[in-house]
């Protein structure tokens, strides 16, 4: 084992101190970062739970709950395109909601095709929900989301002052930041949005390719075909849905947020961190101090230290996977989901490690202050 | 009874090395002039605040004098350790240099073994398993073998001295420096620390000096030296035990 381990081991009470503020940067980044992944997963659900390969939709727009109307002319325009293997018109338009007790909400409304092959049919859309949505005026909900509405299933409430009846409900937790997500027919679509939406106007074109790993190659081709017209915007799914959660980071400022509240607990950390390595160090200035005074050279004792830093950042590193991944859990348990992607936990785990490092550096200040006459005053 | 000039390996010459204290400016060390000599223990006694740790200080190329040289032979060539760069000083150090301190100030969480060997693998670059080999060697002959994993909690504190002494003639140093070694210890135990410092200085022809108030040591050394207030009253006293190794 090697020295600085060594020390570290047998004086783990003077090093924990220094391993749990490592470990509870890396839990604050993680876990920061999860949330904040969450949440805006969310913004993107109409486009990660259904099936389609490309979006068309109003020119510019930014993320999938503020699509602007477009002409349905639009689909005959695509219909042909010989990469193109199916077409849909999508409607999605927020509306308001009014409870049966006269209260209100805002809603985000979806009208899609109830066909089995639908792409615009969210997946938690069972086919006994689609064959009840076949009854027009009828919507489904959210659990979740339910008693927000203030209804029950077979409960009647109004959409922008159109009556409609709840016929079922989704229980996968499908929330969203702005509204609750009310799924029905193409046709109730229509018409509970004809106050708000021209006649025929749509608000998206889903397009299923014959290959789905040509959709970012066809959505960047029909671009540049209509690129003219400056009337449509098309893109693949995994980009439209990598837009939408980046215009609501950026638009709710969370980021910065994320960002500062990352760096507060960085901060914290390299404080603790650097004091406890500054403090080992001190403790130890007399056995220095004879290796200095036997010649041994400086840059020993500091890469000894520096060693240490890094056995710190690994522990505490170490032992924040497991806390991460525990209130992880306990998240999902009232409901809050964070994703934990491996690339999530590699890069909090390796900026705690870079910071460790750095407290590291700091601590050195230590050593410099190391005199072997000291031993003999 | 003489000692033969060529074996002078440690000289310090016209010392002087003066503390301020306030607007007050007092010589520590006053016009000191001392040859040491290979092969040697050599006691320096005085009361306290007579300047032998200063003077240990100086000769051994860790605190600067105002004025004065000191004179380090290596390989037959006088160096002037004062006027060396800090660089050259260290490098100095590491080739010719242990020491031993009344506080032993051995790493808490080291064996024995580690406390030696770190110095051969951080100072020399000695490979880790000839390193560990001299490391036992050391503490064989230094009556610790089958302790080399204990770590200094668990060694009495004549046992850490000897450890602490392993660790400065590790490296067989042309010049051992020692400040109160024994003071720490009781008799018994401080006459094994000396007797070892006797035995190292003639099996490795080291310069030993030794810092102490205990005039117990005197019977135990080779020659003796007496600072008050800075001077030095008699110079290089022969003891009783010293046979001047091969040169009589």
């Amino acid at each position: 084992m090697n020295y600085s381990l060594s020390t570290l081991w047998h004086e783990r009470p003077r090093y924990l101190p220094g391993i749990g503020a490592v470990a509870f940067s890396a839990v604050l980044i993680a876990l920061q970062c999860g949330l904040l992944l969450g949440l805006f997963k969310i913004t993107s659900i109409p486009v990660d739970h259904t099936r389609a390969d490309v979006w068309i939709g109003s020119p510019e727009v930014l993320s999938v709950d503020l699509g602007r109307p477009i002409p349905m002319s639009q689909l005959s325009r695509v219909a042909g395109d010989p990469r193109v293997a199916v077409v849909e018109p999508y409607y999605q338009s927020f509306g308001s909601w009014i409870k049966p007790n006269g209260g209100s909400e805002l809603c985000i409304l979806i009208g899609c095709s109830l066909e089995d092959d639908s792409l615009g049919s969210i997946t938690e859309l069972t086919p006994e929900l689609r064959a009840a949505l076949t009854e027009p005026l009828s919507v489904v909900v959210d659990r979740a989301e339910r008693k927000n509405l203030g209804v029950n299933i077979g409960d009647y409430a109004e959409i922008n002052k159109q009556r409609v009846r709840i016929v079922g409900e989704t229980s996968a937790g499908l929330k969203s930041l702005a509204g609750a997500y009310v799924f029905c027919s193409r046709p109730t679509a229509a018409q509970v949005l004809r106050g708000v939406m021209p006649k025929d106007h749509i608000t998206y074109l889903l397009l299923k390719c014959h290959n789905p790993a040509d959709a970012e190659v066809v959505a960047a081709e029909m671009n540049q075909e209509y690129k003219d017209s400056h009337d449509m915007t098309v893109m693949s799914s995994s980009q439209f849905s990598t837009r939408s959660r980046m215009h609501w980071l950026i638009k709710t400022k969370a980021g910065i947020a994320l960002g500062y509240t990352a760096l507060l607990g960085l901060l914290v950390g390299a404080v603790v961190t650097s004091q406890t390595l500054y403090a080992a160090t001190v403790a130890s200035a007399k056995e220095f101090a004879i290796l200095l005074a036997m010649g041994i050279p400086r840059w020993r004792i500091t890469s000894m230290v520096l060693v240490q830093s890094f056995w710190v950042g690994l522990f505490g590193v170490l032992l924040a996977y497991p806390c991460i991944h525990a209130l992880a859990w306990l998240g999902t348990l009232v409901g809050v989901f964070i994703p934990l992607p491996w690339e999530l936990l590699a890069m909090s785990g390796g900026i705690t490690l870079v910071m460790a490092l750095f407290s590291g550096l700091i601590a050195l200040r230590s050593v410099r202050t190391i005199e072997p006459m000291s031993l003999l005053r | 009874m003489s000692v033969p000039d060529e074996d002078v390996t440690l000289r310090g010459i016209s010392l002087i090395r003066a503390f301020t204290d306030g607007a007050k400016s007092r010589n520590v060390i006053d016009d000191v002039s001392i040859d040491l000599h290979r092969g040697q223990v050599a006691l320096l006694m005085g009361p306290s605040g007579s300047g032998k740790s200063t003077l240990l200080a100086i000769m051994s190329g860790l605190l600067k004098p105002d004025a004065g040289q000191v004179m380090a032979r290596e390989n037959g060539r006088w160096l002037d350790i004062w006027k060396m760069s800090p660089r050259e000083r260290e490098q100095f150090r590491l080739r010719n240099c242990g020491f031993i301190f009344q506080g032993y100030n051995l790493f808490p969480a080291l064996t024995a073994r580690q406390q030696l060997e770190i110095i051969l693998r951080w100072g020399d670059g000695v490979p880790g398993k000839e390193a560990r080999k001299r490391a036992d060697e050391m503490l064989g002959l230094l009556g610790l073998a089958g302790k080399e994993h204990k770590k200094p909690a668990q060694l009495s504190g004549g046992e850490k001295q000897r450890v602490a002494i392993g660790r400065a003639l590790i490296k067989r140093p042309r010049f051992c420096f020692a400040d109160e070694p024994t003071s720490a210890l009781d008799w018994s135990s401080g006459q094994v620390v000396i007797d070892l410092l006797q035995k190292a200085s003639h099996e490795y022809d080291s310069t030993i000096i030794v810092v102490s108030h205990d005039h117990r040591l005197l019977e135990h050394v080779d020659v003796s030296y007496q600072l008050e207030d800075g001077r030095m009253m008699e110079n290089a006293i022969p003891c009783p035990t010293d046979t001047w190794r091969g040169h009589q």
